[in-house]
């Protein structure tokens, strides 16, 4: 398993007459955190759904994790995940029972044990057994994130992770964010909270109305 | 597939806490029945008549208001196109979606079954088993091509009027035969007339099951 | 552009000849007189709402298949011209039957089917007309194209058996042999002019879509 965890070459997406990416050429290598920022509606988003397969690219090559995007979707999306700035929650279950769907439709199945430690390392052991409907942003946000951390992963895909977050809960994010590179995941973290995203970056690259301006090391 | 019956749990589950849209469904199938009851008027003989006709007519038009409801759930969860995240094949999502309006359809014919046989006089007890046969057919074809359709539309803006649309035509069949079928059995021809009908449902149902599962992947592409 | 503009001539003038020869060459009915002339365009009209169904059927799986916009644009064209015909078709034949059997309307099987077929195509286009991005219009078009052609023939036979159940098949078209050649040469003028008519609005749809995908790209 060698290769670039990502790489892309004149990736192009539009939406009607909308470019949301133009060109992206972009390559972020095994266990590498970079950090994308720019400003609301340059295209982090896009970029992010790309390579989670959700979206197609209009043009241009995209290989994740070895697999063209365009044909692979299905390897990719059991080796890759991504965090969405909402979550993905349904309001009338649990936090567990959340939990538990996620694992279902991930393949695999959660022991009770196993949904109430990853509630408990987002620190939502106490309402795990209340609808989501009555958690608050920054709880459903804890949730999204134990929902991205319940399988082994080789790319994670983090959009907007920080928000809606206290101290404690950036702090959770970023530990995350350090377990998983010493897992040899890559990580690719959209944020405009430039600082937090900067912190436990090795690359950053910037966008802007959805071309890359500058790549860089980190500080 | 196992998705599809996680799927299939989670909208149970869901179902169960909030019991307001099975509760909505059947206000509104009553009072379908309740109205026709009495436009039509009193005569006894012409209720058990129509009785077939007017029961499928319930069951249709709640049922494209469950569908209606199908994929709203996953809206308000951020979308249904975020399912796909999930490694797997994503016709699973289509399976899911389906068994669990056909069980919420089940549950509603549960009901309006014996409000027929009450209201309109109709002796549906004593056929029960080709009237469930019929009721399977007839709900299976409207839920597979429903649920295809609501998933389609779920993204438009004019959802309410176009799914309506989209399904009439495929409708057609299925009410006519199962309206067939039904008066068929009550006057008492359950293999002549009825079977012609039952076979042209079940071949109906399945083509039209292929054909959506084939294509389903195609409606939540991006 | 050429042989577009044969494809246009040839259609106006054959279906000038047919109107022509429809009026005043065929026979007139022995029963029905002169209103029965209606059926040198009702019969054309129906089949090329035909045709043009079948056309929207097969580029949508093209497009499924190959995924290039211009099948997409076809079906499109077709499809409108489609709708077009299948109303023609059902008022003509609704003005013919009138005086002829003195009905707007019956449940024949085939105009049941007509009506149909007019319901999915007005569905079609109006999910068109929603839809903003292209490729999401293409995608979903051709899926309902795909259904509608798989739906249509049981719709007929579920509507022609129920018909049969309740009354004994009454088949308003009968035809004299002599009538034939008129009612073919029809027929065939009305399919070019189909072709012809598709032809331009595909060519126009292309320069829409153009249009639509230009557009100001410097944004914000």
């Amino acid at each position: 398993m060698s290769g670039p965890a990502v790489r892309t070459a004149g990736l192009t997406r539009r939406f009607g007459r909308r470019w949301a990416l133009r060109g992206i050429d972009l390559e972020v290598a095994r266990g590498e955190v970079c950090a994308l920022l720019g400003a609301n509606g340059t295209g982090k988003t896009t970029l992010l759904r790309v390579l989670a397969t959700l979206l197609r690219p209009t043009a241009g090559t995209v290989e994740v994790l070895g697999v063209d995007v365009r044909r692979g979707g299905d390897s990719i999306r059991g080796r890759a995940a991504l965090m969405t700035p909402a979550g993905h929650t349904y309001e009338e279950l649990t936090g567990a029972e959340n939990l538990r769907f996620a694992a279902r439709m991930a393949g695999g199945t959660l022991a009770t044990e196993g949904v109430r430690e990853a509630l408990a390392r987002v620190g939502l052991a106490d309402v795990a057994d209340q609808p989501t409907r009555s958690y608050s942003t920054g709880m459903r946000k804890r949730l999204e994130l134990a929902r991205v951390g319940l399988r082994r992963l080789d790319l994670v895909l983090l959009d907007e992770p920080f928000t809606s977050l206290d101290e404690a809960g950036v702090a959770l994010v970023q530990e995350a964010i350090a377990d998983w590179k010493a897992a040899g995941a890559a990580v690719i973290l959209a944020s405009h909270r430039v600082d937090d995203a900067r912190r436990q970056a090795d690359r950053v690259v910037r966008l802007e109305r959805g071309s890359v301006m500058a790549e860089g090391g980190s500080a | 597939m196992r998705r599809a019956g996680a799927i299939l749990w989670k909208d149970l589950l869901t179902e169960l806490r909030t019991r307001q849209g099975f509760s909505a469904m059947l206000s509104f199938a009553a009072l379908v029945l309740f109205l026709f009851s009495f436009a039509i008027g009193p005569e006894t003989e012409l209720l058990a008549r129509l009785a077939g006709g007017l029961l499928w007519v319930a069951i249709v038009f709640t049922g494209t208001l469950a569908l209606g409801r199908a994929f709203q759930s996953e809206e308000l969860a951020g979308g249904v196109r975020l399912l796909r995240l999930y490694p797997g094949d994503p016709r699973a999502i289509y399976l899911g979606k389906l068994a669990a309006n056909l069980v919420l359809l089940a549950a509603l014919e549960a009901v309006l079954f014996p409000a027929t046989e009450i209201l309109f006089q109709a002796d549906l007890g004593s056929h029960a088993l080709p009237l469930a046969a019929v009721a399977v057919l007839g709900t299976g074809g409207f839920s597979i091509v429903g649920t295809f359709f609501s998933a389609l539309t779920v993204h438009l803006r004019a959802r309410e009027l176009l799914l309506p649309l989209l399904l009439f035509p495929a409708l057609v069949p299925i009410v006519l035969g199962a309206v067939g079928a039904t008066d068929a059995v009550l006057a008492g021809d359950a293999l002549g007339r009825a079977g012609g009908w039952i076979r042209l449902l079940t071949a109906y149902d399945v083509i039209l099951f292929v054909v959506c599962v084939w294509i389903f992947p195609i409606v939540l592409e991006e | 552009m050429n042989w577009q503009r044969t494809l246009g001539i040839l259609a106006l003038v054959s279906v000038a000849a047919g109107t022509l020869l429809g009026l005043f060459a065929a026979p007139a009915d022995r029963l029905q007189g002169d209103v029965q002339r209606l059926l040198y365009v009702h019969v054309p009209t129906a089949w090329v709402a035909m045709c043009s169904f079948f056309v929207v059927f097969l580029m949508s799986t093209l497009y499924l298949v190959q995924r290039r916009l211009a099948w997409d644009l076809v079906a499109f064209a077709s499809a409108e011209v489609g709708v077009l015909c299948t109303a023609v078709t059902l008022v003509v034949g609704s003005l013919w039957a009138r005086p002829t059997w003195g009905i707007w309307w019956t449940w024949d099987p085939r105009l049941t089917t007509t009506a149909i077929l007019l319901i999915i195509y007005v569905g079609y286009l109006i999910v068109r007309s929603m839809t903003e991005d292209p490729d999401q219009r293409a995608r979903w078009s051709a899926v309902i194209g795909v259904i509608a052609f798989v739906q249509v023939p049981i719709v007929y036979l579920s509507v022609f058996w129920w018909r049969s159940l309740h009354q004994p098949p009454s088949s308003p078209r009968s035809m004299a042999s002599s009538i034939g050649g008129v009612l073919l040469l029809n027929v065939v003028a009305y399919t070019i002019a189909f072709a012809y008519l598709v032809l331009r609005r595909y060519r126009l749809a292309e320069r829409e879509l153009a249009l639509e995908l230009a557009g100001p790209e410097r944004e914000r």
